[in-house]
């Protein structure tokens, strides 16, 4: 308990959940998260659809009041000051088409309490930040989605909060959406702004988070750097199509010098190991024919989630082997 | 409370601008009561010959107009709760209500729009109604009063409409039960509310219905300032006013307060 209360008065400190459980009517939810968010990190909550990331979300935006637990933000409850300190990018683009850009930011700038040459400024600066200016007169119904999600960013962005929450903000994007949306948060990050990411999107997670939460059944599983939660790994990923995979294949597999976790998939089976050089050649002696299909690539975040839940990202219900 | 007022104006704003740019909704919300009034009013003028006392010479016409009016503000705030699920369904209800303000004060300044929205065009049918000729409204205590006493009736039906529209969206999760429930609901009461013929000369049953239903009271009240050239008949304006006003305040109250956090 002394150890909460001094992590609530910590001003670095901006979120805070202790022992947070929320359960939706229909049984899903999260139970017991503990999670910290400091000033200027960007923070990834990594797991599948229905992990419970949004709902942690919800409770860090103040829209749900966790059922145990508590939540504590900028060392407060929840209330209107610290509302108007949170930024919120929802999963899905959330813009009125009949509204133009600029006034799209104007009534959220409004209801934050921003008015007049000031208002005016930030709308005009921020579109410009996000190479949508020519379009402030535009309504958004004119607007593809890459270009919606830079006004959610926008608007979320405009009263200049501490703490920005976005769900899935670069989700079904092209290239340079994302690339535009990651570097608005990464200059943010750096004045200051604490992040909070959802996704369930590894090579994202692992390129620009400073810190990844693994989010899996309404749990956290882990939670470090990505990478220290890489660091373990073997060098190498395999992912192997091996629809007759027999367990005294596998058990063999697993003694051979070099080969890492091992995971079984619907696919097959998925292997890290030191040197894919030399087991790829050896797996084809061995097994021959039996393995119809291989992909080799660098182990990565996606792999350290595979070794620590003991299935994949995607919704695929594998089994640890 | 100046931020209040702030937001409930920045909302307010947004939905008239809304409006403005919803052509067809503006049209129609115009067109469909002068459509009734010119095709069953003329009808049921000409080809019925109304003998009711109710019915000033027998031109029901005129008759209609008030209740043409209420229509204008059912239809409108219909419409402007369809806004509501838009916004809910786009998300960005709920980004509003991630600002600092409380729930009540988004929806109340969504509310306003509706409300606002709803007396405008009752009022312009009311202003066509004037000047389309054929259409005689004795305005019994003349006409200044008589408008007044309009404009307030209709100002407390939108806020009645609109609170009940609010309860019901917080409860519906689809446009289209929204709508499926305002068309078994609000259609026939606003059928047996008095718009389309006079409660006391029907049967004792239905005229039970009618005096039970809110509706009634708005339309009497219309009747009773613009159209109707004695109290004769009519409820009357204290009685009127009264529940109209209670009813009003309940709803939009009670609509608000149930509003949540989350949506």
């Amino acid at each position: 308990m002394a150890t909460a209360e001094a992590d609530i008065a910590n001003p670095q400190l901006h979120a805070l959940l202790s022992g947070a459980s929320f359960v939706w009517p229909g049984g899903r939810g999260v139970s017991d998260i503990d999670l910290s968010i400091r000033r200027g990190e960007i923070v990834t909550l990594l797991g599948p659809n229905g992990a419970g990331k949004s709902t942690v979300l919800k409770m860090l935006s103040g829209e749900i009041a966790p059922q145990r637990g508590h939540v504590s933000i900028f060392g407060e409850q929840h209330g209107p000051n610290v509302r108007r300190r949170i930024g919120l990018v929802l999963q899905e683009p959330s813009t009125d088409d009949l509204m133009t850009l600029q006034e799209t930011l104007q009534l959220h700038g409004r209801l934050f309490g921003l008015r007049g040459h000031e208002l005016d400024r930030r709308c005009r600066e921020l579109l410009e930040s996000l190479d949508i200016g020519d379009r402030a007169d535009d309504r958004c119904e004119t607007l593809s989605g890459g270009l919606r999600r830079r006004v959610d960013i926008a608007r979320a962005l405009l009263h200049d909060p501490d703490l920005l929450l976005l769900d899935e903000p670069t989700l079904a994007l092209d290239p340079d959406s994302s690339q535009a949306i990651w570097q608005t948060l990464h200059n943010r990050a750096a004045h200051g702004t604490a992040i909070v990411v959802c996704s369930n999107d590894t090579v994202e997670a692992e390129h620009h988070a400073d810190r990844v939460v693994f989010v899996d059944e309404g749990r956290v599983l882990a939670e470090d750097t990505p990478s220290s939660l890489t660091s373990g790994l073997k060098s190498d990923a395999l992912e192997l199509d091996w629809p007759a995979l027999q367990d005294v294949d596998l058990d063999e597999l697993k003694r051979w010098d070099g080969v890492g976790d091992t995971i079984r998939t619907d696919q097959g089976l998925h292997l890290t190991v030191d040197n894919s050089a030399e087991i790829v050649p050896r797996l084809f002696q061995t097994y021959g024919s039996q393995v119809t299909g291989i992909r080799i690539r660098e182990s990565s975040l996606r792999d350290a989630w595979f070794k620590i839940v003991g299935r994949p990202i995607e919704n695929g219900l594998g089994r640890k082997a | 409370m100046i931020e209040f007022a702030h937001a409930s104006l920045a909302l307010l704003t947004r939905d008239l601008r809304a409006v403005a740019r919803s052509r067809s909704q503006l049209y129609s919300s115009l067109l469909f009561p002068l459509m009734l009034l010119a095709l069953l009013g003329t009808g049921v003028s000409s080809g019925l010959s109304p003998t009711s006392p109710r019915i000033l010479d027998g031109d029901y016409t005129s008759f209609l107009a008030p209740g043409m009016i209420a229509m204008t503000a059912l239809f409108s705030s219909t419409f402007s709760s369809a806004g509501f699920y838009r916004d809910r369904e786009s998300g960005l209800l709920r980004a509003m209500l991630a600002s600092p303000h409380s729930p009540q004060t988004i929806l109340f300044g969504k509310s306003l729009g509706a409300i606002l929205i709803g007396t405008i065009q009752a009022l312009a049918v009311l202003v066509l109604a004037v000047i389309i000729p054929g259409i005689d409204l004795s305005w019994q205590y003349g006409w200044l009063g008589g408008v007044a006493t309009v404009v307030v009736t209709v100002l407390a039906l939108n806020l009645m409409l609109s609170g009940l529209s609010l309860l019901l969206a917080l409860k519906i999760k689809t446009m289209q039960g929204f709508h499926l429930i305002m068309n078994l609901v609000l259609f026939p009461l606003f059928f047996l509310s008095g718009a389309f013929f006079p409660l006391d000369e029907v049967p004792t049953w239905l005229e039970a219905i009618g005096y039970a239903n809110p509706l009634t009271y708005a339309v009497d009240l219309l009747h009773y300032a613009s159209y109707a050239d004695s109290p004769d008949g009519l409820i009357g304006p204290l009685i009127d006013g009264l529940v109209l006003g209670l009813l009003a305040a309940f709803l939009f109250v009670i609509g608000l307060r149930r509003a949540p956090r989350a949506v």
